[in-house]
């Protein structure tokens, strides 16, 4: 049944280009950039326990690799330009990582969210290199060797790179499902639940989270490529620490206690910022009432209330 | 009905001929016409959400007039306001104006690093966008290069320039130790560069004692004007301009450090003017008001209009935001009309874009164009300051410099460092 | 040497106004274990709230001597809202910290839109008023008046608290609650009034370093989302709980970052995060920090 789901929202995000307007699918690219992050954020958070403020980092990580690729060193290949940024951000996230999974709960937050705004300190200051507020330039690459060099840039983001981004989505999707679902994942909630016993058990508890947290930093950073090739631009804002926050904002209101929660809370947060910010100059505020609304009332999130809706319809509640 | 256009049109004119002015009489009335949507995006929150205040302050007091005189060419004026917020945000909401609201022309954008990534874009997207501020330069290399539907605003470096041939001018012999205290960006960076570039252009023998930089909205800086004062330089040069600039200057009088006769230079004054206050900004000290004095004795009947109607409406002073706001939306206007008459009938945007390449506006400023390399010109105001009069923060004293923006910016093409060593630059 | 007393002083003073917001940090994190992201928004809050009193003040004819007075009066009439977010917060305290964490950081949200919609766009300033106290010299050392008096506030803050956590009743049962909140409530200690004070203590600490720095310095909408993060790692350096932890903490980022300005300014920043680093690697439980299992 869930599959039969799943396969229904693949089919609808595949077709929507030829539904929507540009501009609706140009705001389903940074909605799909958001799912791999967030798959990969959720490994680290809703799986494994460890709540960072600081994971944007990787995000920038991936777009600055993205800029410095494309316009610095002259690589078009976007498969090439994944690999590299993926690395960087997993060279970056070993001594973090290192440092941080020592600590747990809230130490943890604190932690990566200082390294985060190190990142956005050097980023800013370090300009001759990082192009300081402005940032790099991130240049149009090529999709497995192909140009597309016939296509506007607007039609180039809803066409081509479009669908590259939601088979990625799809591939990283099974990635992480085979993940979360092997003794690795099993022994990562494991750890979540008590970390004690699970060492107690046998289980490297150190060692599964510097791992988890590598694995995240790779996926947030995948994200953040898309996000800087569709903007055309990787600014250091992008590392700030409310922008790791928004990152958890939208784990959160999608369900973090569910595998494709954070994949809704991605698509929902990115519609409805977009709206609202159409809507009034308050949105922040409105922002603010909706995660204070989330964590009293819906703690898991919007798929927490689809599957109690469900349950409620099929009757299966005692 | 003709007599009042007259009217407000004579007012628009001001000292000078407006292209727009003539062309307009001669239109007939369309009243039923679409209205013409600009989209604006501007700064709300954050550090710049003053500057994008003020900016569309300007917009809103240009379209009022436009709209009083019955549009452009005919076609009311109707804005659709977004916010600038990050390069990646406010991308998505220039899509939306130009794919979904369909706006027929783009103005706004106050930070450096949105405009880079927005100008990229909009040329993608073949989207008619006049830059208020900002700047897509690397440094001070050009990173946006023939641009063909963006057309942008001076170069940054432009107060940098005019307030250091001010200090050449005013100071020059009375100085050899400098020091900066610049905001740590791109901005502070360039400023303070092009400062020294023009030190060693003229021949001035200088070392440089300090060199801070704060970073940007810093509101602690007492450490750094201890820094300045261990220093003890004999000229300070910063380009502060935002709420870091009164608190530097309250800070740096508290600590004694301008009781030693060091002389001050603050390319970007303008932006802070009414907080500035006369207890701790002494007379003396070269402020820049970029593009709009707000108490020019000699400014034009439309300038003291606005400034007066500002008064009014906000309690506050204007600062040249308002300005670059209002020059976009007149030059777009002007663009509009002179190709309207041209073409006799509706022109398309590739008119409009041919027809705002070096055409001349009259902003609330005074005499301005649009070159046909797509990058502004405008009249730029710096001085010496005093504390005669009816404020209570300093003003510039009378002769105000008044310069060209053509004797501020590198010509087209050309590298701006090889500008400076090369061009014959008066004071 | 005057120059090295003035760069001293300079980071001292610093040091005051961030000892303050992390004091409201390590009181409310000691006792209830809540991380309070919003710790920034109630500091310009306070700056905001104190700068509008100020002004009202000042236009019913207050002497402009008195005007620390009211700023001091203005912080603490604010922390009339810590039992209002208190409440807010009490509804996840059962909860994840990962929740308490997001509530705070939607209140950040909140405040930026709020502080937005009260008092505008435009940084605030309150002129010269910091001049009505005058300046202190001694010896080619020149320090405003003003600057003296909010460090010495800020060591009278600390000794008021570190007195009332070591010598009242109520500091004890504090710390004892701190400790081992289960135990004290079943020895009878009403928690949740417990929990609610300090909050509030927490806020206000917050609120009172706003409004004593706003006239050295201006209100700002950026405020609140920038100084969470020296105020962390004010925290980070002293150690998560510890009261000492806030002050040594404060004193050394004021300190390292003066020294930074003067003698290698391109650092500033890039010194505090650095010393934040050498201490998670040498220290990490911070220097008076305790190992959290």
């Amino acid at each position: 049944m869930r599959l039969a789901v799943i396969i229904a929202a693949v089919v609808a995000l595949a077709a929507f280009p030829k539904l929507a307007t540009p501009y609706y699918v140009t705001l389903l690219l940074p909605a799909l950039a958001y799912a791999i992050a967030l798959l990969g954020f959720n490994l680290l958070f809703g799986y494994t326990g460890l709540l960072s403020f600081g994971h944007a980092l990787f995000v920038a990580i991936g777009a600055y690799g993205a800029a410095v690729m494309s316009s610095k060193l002259g690589v078009k290949s976007f498969e090439l330009i994944l690999l590299a940024s993926g690395a960087a951000a997993v060279v970056a996230a070993v001594p973090v990582a290192l440092l941080s999974v020592r600590y747990v709960r809230i130490f943890f937050g604190i932690l990566t969210l200082a390294f985060g705004m190190l990142f956005h300190s050097f980023l800013f200051k370090f300009y001759d290199i990082t192009g300081g507020d402005t940032g790099i330039r991130v240049l149009r690459p090529s999709l497995i060797g192909m140009d597309f060099k016939e296509l506007d840039k607007t039609s180039f983001l809803v066409g081509p790179f479009y669908y590259y981004c939601l088979v990625l989505l799809v591939l990283a999707g099974l990635l992480m499902w085979r993940l979360v679902h092997s003794p690795f994942g099993l022994q990562l909630q494991a750890i979540r639940e008590n970390p004690r016993k699970a060492e107690y058990l046998g289980v490297r508890v150190r060692l599964l989270r510097f791992i988890a947290f590598l694995i995240s930093a790779l996926y947030c950073a995948l994200g953040g490529v898309i996000l800087a090739i569709n903007t055309g631009q990787s600014d250091p804002e992008l590392a700030y620490w409310t922008h790791s926050g928004e990152l958890v904002f939208m784990t959160v209101l999608g369900g973090f206690a569910s595998f494709f929660g954070p994949v809704v809370g991605a698509f929902t947060f990115v519609l409805l910022k977009a709206e609202l910010m159409g809507l009034t100059q308050y949105w922040r505020f409105v922002l603010g009432v909706i995660l204070v609304l989330i964590v009293v009332l819906f703690p898991r999130g919007l798929a927490g209330l689809g599957q109690a809706a469900w349950h409620k319809l099929r009757g299966a509640r005692p | 009905m003709d007599q009042k256009r007259r009217k407000i049109l004579q007012a628009l004119g001001g000292t000078g001929a407006v292209i727009a002015a003539q062309p307009y009489l001669s239109f007939p009335a369309f009243a039923q016409n679409a209205p013409l949507r600009v989209g604006i995006i501007a700064p709300k929150a954050g550090i710049a959400g003053t500057i994008g205040e003020c900016g569309l302050r300007g917009t809103q007091f240009a379209v009022d007039r436009i709209n009083a005189g019955g549009g452009i060419a005919g076609r009311r004026v109707e804005l659709i306001v977004e916010e600038e917020t990050n390069p990646k945000d406010s991308i998505e909401r220039l899509r939306k104006l130009v794919l979904q609201d369909k706006v027929d022309c783009v103005q706004g954008i106050v930070s450096s690093g949105v405009s880079l990534a927005m100008g990229a874009v909009a040329e993608e997207m073949k989207a008619l966008t006049i830059f208020w501020d900002g700047t897509t330069q690397d440094g001070v290399k050009e990173t946006m290069v023939n641009p063909r539907y963006v057309f942008k605003s001076t170069d940054n470096e432009c107060e940098a320039v005019m307030g250091s041939l001010l200090a050449v001018k005013h100071w020059k012999g009375k100085f050899k130790t400098i020091a900066g205290i610049n905001p740590d960006y791109s901005y502070g960076r360039n400023n303070f560069a092009a400062f020294q570039a023009l030190l060693k252009k003229f021949g001035i023998e200088h070392t440089v004692v300090a060199d801070q930089w704060p970073k940007v909205g810093t509101t602690d800086l007492n450490s750094h004007v201890a820094a300045l004062k261990a220093a003890k330089p004999d000229l300070v040069f910063s380009s502060l301009l935002f709420a870091d600039l009164p608190i530097f200057m309250r800070t740096a009088h508290g600590a004694g450090l301008m009781d030693g006769g060091t002389k001050f230079v603050f390319p970007a004054a303008g932006f802070q003017h009414t907080a500035l206050k006369k207890s701790f900004t002494p007379a003396g000290m070269i402020f820049g008001h970029n593009t709009l004095y707000f108490d020019h004795p000699n400014a034009s009947a439309l300038q003291k209009q606005f400034v007066r109607e500002y008064e009014d409406k906000y309690k506050d002073y204007p600062h040249w935001e308002a300005d670059r706001a209002y020059f976009a939306m007149k030059v777009y206007q002007a663009g509009v009309e002179a190709a309207y008459k041209a073409k006799g009938a509706w022109p398309n945007q590739e008119d409009v874009i041919n027809a705002i390449e070096g055409v001349k506006v009259e902003s609330l400023g005074g005499p301005g164009m649009m070159r046909k390399d797509h990058i502004a010109e405008q009249t730029f105001y710096q001085g010496i300051t005093t504390h005669n009069n009816r404020y209570d923060f300093p003003t510039l004293a009378t002769p105000v410099d008044v310069m060209y923006s053509d004797q501020l910016q590198k010509p087209t093409g050309m590298d701006f460092w090889k500008w400076i060593e090369t061009a014959t630059i008066k004071l | 040497m005057t120059a090295f007393v003035d760069i001293l002083f300079g980071g001292v003073f610093h040091a005051a106004v961030l000892f303050l917001v992390a004091a409201g940090l390590q009181l409310v994190f000691g006792v209830q274990k809540i991380v309070n992201l919003a710790c920034g928004s109630f500091y310009a809050l306070g700056a905001y709230f104190g700068i509008s009193a100020v002004n009202w003040a000042l236009k019913l004819g207050l002497p402009p001597q008195l005007f620390l007075g009211v700023l001091l009066l203005a912080g603490l009439v604010l922390g009339l809202i810590g039992p209002v977010i208190e409440a807010l917060l009490r509804t996840v305290y059962h909860r994840d910290e990962a929740f308490q964490l997001l509530l705070t950081f939607a209140l950040v949200l909140m405040f930026q839109d709020v502080l937005r919609f009260f008092w505008g766009a435009n940084p605030q300033q309150l002129g010269d008023l910091v001049m009505s106290y005058g300046k202190l010299s001694a010896g080619g050392v020149i320090v405003p008046t003003y600057n003296m008096l909010v460090i010495l506030a800020s060591i009278v803050i600390a000794a008021g608290i570190g007195t009332f956590l070591q010598r009242t009743r109520f500091g004890r049962i504090l710390r004892a609650t701190a400790e081992n909140r289960e135990m004290s409530q079943g020895l009878g200690v009403n928690v949740r009034w417990m929990y609610a004070s300090v909050f509030t203590l927490g806020t206000v600490l917050g609120t009172v370093g706003g409004a004593l720095v706003v006239p050295t310095a201006a209100a700002s909408l950026d405020m609140p989302v920038e100084l969470v993060v020296e105020a962390f790692a004010v925290v980070v350096i002293g150690g998560l709980g510890s009261m000492r932890g806030a002050l040594a903490g404060a004193l050394i980022v004021g300190i390292m970052r003066a020294l930074a300005i003067r003698y290698y300014a391109e650092l500033e920043m890039l010194a505090i995060y650095l010393v934040v680093i050498a201490v998670l690697i040498a220290r990490p439980v911070g220097l008076f920090g305790k190992p959290v299992e």
